[in-house]
């Protein structure tokens, strides 16, 4: 899977989590100014636990990793 | 899929969760000087207009009927909310004046008067307060949580800030969702979501949790201590959670945080080695217009289970919390809950509270917690003067009769422990405080 399509899955499953439009969801945008919260977060998780089955939250995860759908995107790849 | 009834311009069908909340309500009648209510605080740096606020709120609340409305049953015994045409009661506002205002403590007893006073009746569902003087001010909204819940509120107050400001106010209600499904189908779905929530419950409640004593009397009222965290010391908090909870994480850290303090509390009231039950409320609205969902409960739980030995330290009482967070959320628990709930709306309220005692040895929890963290974008102005902070002054079931709830205003965060009185004492709160700020 590329860095694209990864990009675009989360982008698909962070507009289904947040109740937003995919093309608002803008890959440089800082998760936490697009109304995310604790919990909404960890629905993202369970989201990539179930689309790349990568439990994130066991890792050792820095803000860096997980800032936004770029930085996300490119964790995952090199998990992948 | 089933027949869908919808509700009409003037009743509104009760979600399960405004159910819960309405049972709550009637317990809460029962053992305490009035219902499941909370305040919302908005702190000014200068005085507002006493005339205008009255006029421009009795203006506003004419064109929301439905903060007048009452609890019925519809003919096929699904509650609902009767909304009366129009409003006509009028705005229940008091206005005090203090010679000095140098700080909250000024001006403290009418905000516990405030939120501890029984709404006049059933169709009164909101007050407001205003204490003024010495070029400082505070304006407090208390409401029935039937009607709104916290973000609702805070939003709410929001649209009322823009009513203030927009010049077509005949436009302000549009948007504004007053309607819902009876939700009488799907019961499989129902009946799946119940037994899941069983399961939890049954879980939950071994070992039985502990919580405080409630003390005797059933007039008892709320009290509340406010701590609000200046901009460096909420980035630090912040950081802190970061580093020690990971990235977003700030509700997991912040119920650790608080359960390691409440833990210091219970071994001082002599319990040795105590267990936590902690329901955790959670926003259940999209990011959309908070307009579609205004008024009613949006709201859901996840149950946090935290064993004695899980409270040695907080890197462990994080870890246990985030992962049974995770887990929660995996296995779909909040919609669970909130299908579950959907199952109690044929008991009776008087009913309700009794079912509500049978898990846990009648305990229900050890505390109650939330968080609201940056929510809808409220601009710090309101008619003129600037808003300094926003806090929530919420109260609790009883029992436990004891909450934490942490919500981020401009860069602050503010912490409001509320308890019913007897419960703790004052050295309590103050060991609760120092706990809280030596470990955020």
């Amino acid at each position: 899977m590329t860095k694209e399509e990864i990009e675009d899955k989360l982008r698909q499953g962070i507009a289904s989590i947040t109740s937003r439009d995919k093309s608002s969801i803008a890959v440089e945008t800082p998760l936490h100014e697009m109304g995310i919260d604790s919990l909404s977060f960890v629905e993202i998780l369970v989201f990539i636990e179930k689309s790349f089955n990568l439990r994130l939250i066991e890792l050792d995860l820095t803000k860096k990793d997980l800032e936004t759908v770029d930085a996300l995107a490119s964790f995952i790849a090199g998990k992948l | 899929m089933g027949f869908v009834i919808p509700s009409s311009k003037h009743r509104r069908y009760l979600s399960g969760a405004d159910w819960i909340i309405n049972a709550l309500d009637c317990m809460l009648k029962t053992v305490t000087c009035a219902g499941n209510m909370s305040q919302i605080v908005f702190m000014l740096d200068g005085e507002i207009d006493e005339p205008l606020l009255r006029s421009r709120l009795e203006s506003f609340i004419r064109k929301f009927p439905v903060v007048e409305g009452r609890v019925s049953r519809d003919l096929n015994l699904t509650p609902l909310w009767k909304i009366p045409g129009k409003a006509v009661v009028g705005v229940n506002l008091d206005v005090h004046r203090v010679q000095a205002f140098s700080s909250l403590n000024d001006v403290f007893s009418f905000l516990e008067n405030g939120v501890n006073r029984l709404f006049k009746d059933e169709n009164e569902h909101l007050s407001f307060h205003l204490v003024q003087g010495g070029g400082r001010a505070c304006f407090a909204m208390t409401f029935d949580h039937r009607l709104l819940d916290a973000r609702g509120a805070e939003s709410f107050l929001h649209l009322f800030r823009q009513f203030l400001t927009e010049g077509d106010e005949s436009r302000i209600e549009e948007g504004v969702c007053l309607t819902a499904p009876a939700c009488l189908s799907d019961w499989g779905r129902k009946f799946i979501a119940g037994r899941n929530l069983n399961r939890k419950i049954i879980s939950l409640s071994k070992p039985t949790p502990d919580a405080l004593p409630v003390p005797s009397g059933n007039d008892r009222a709320f009290r509340y201590k406010v701590v609000s965290f200046g901009a460096d010391e909420t980035a630090k908090i912040y950081d802190n959670a970061d580093n020690s909870a990971g990235f977003m994480m700030e509700m997991p850290y912040l119920l650790a945080v608080t359960v390691q303090a409440v833990r210091g509390l219970f071994q001082r009231k002599g319990m040795a080695a105590p267990n936590y039950v902690v329901p955790v409320s959670l926003d259940m609205r999209g990011s959309g217009d908070i307009r579609q969902e205004l008024f009613f409960n949006h709201v859901s739980y996840l149950f946090f289970k935290v064993l004695a030995e899980e409270t040695v330290d907080l890197k462990s009482t994080i870890n246990t919390i985030k992962q049974q967070m995770y887990d929660q959320v995996k296995s779909g628990m909040p919609a669970d809950v909130a299908e579950a709930c959907l199952l109690t709306r044929i008991a009776p309220l008087s009913l309700m509270k009794k079912i509500f005692r049978i898990p846990f040895k009648g305990r229900i929890a050890s505390f109650c917690f939330s968080y609201l963290g940056k929510g809808p974008s409220m601009a710090s102005g309101f008619m003129g003067a600037e808003i300094t902070n926003i806090f929530h002054m919420p109260r609790v079931p009883v029992p436990p009769g004891l909450g934490f709830f942490f919500n981020y205003f401009n860069g602050r965060l503010t912490m409001v422990v509320s308890y019913i009185e007897g419960l703790i004492e004052d050295e309590d709160i103050q060991m609760l405080e120092e706990r809280m700020r030596e470990s955020l």
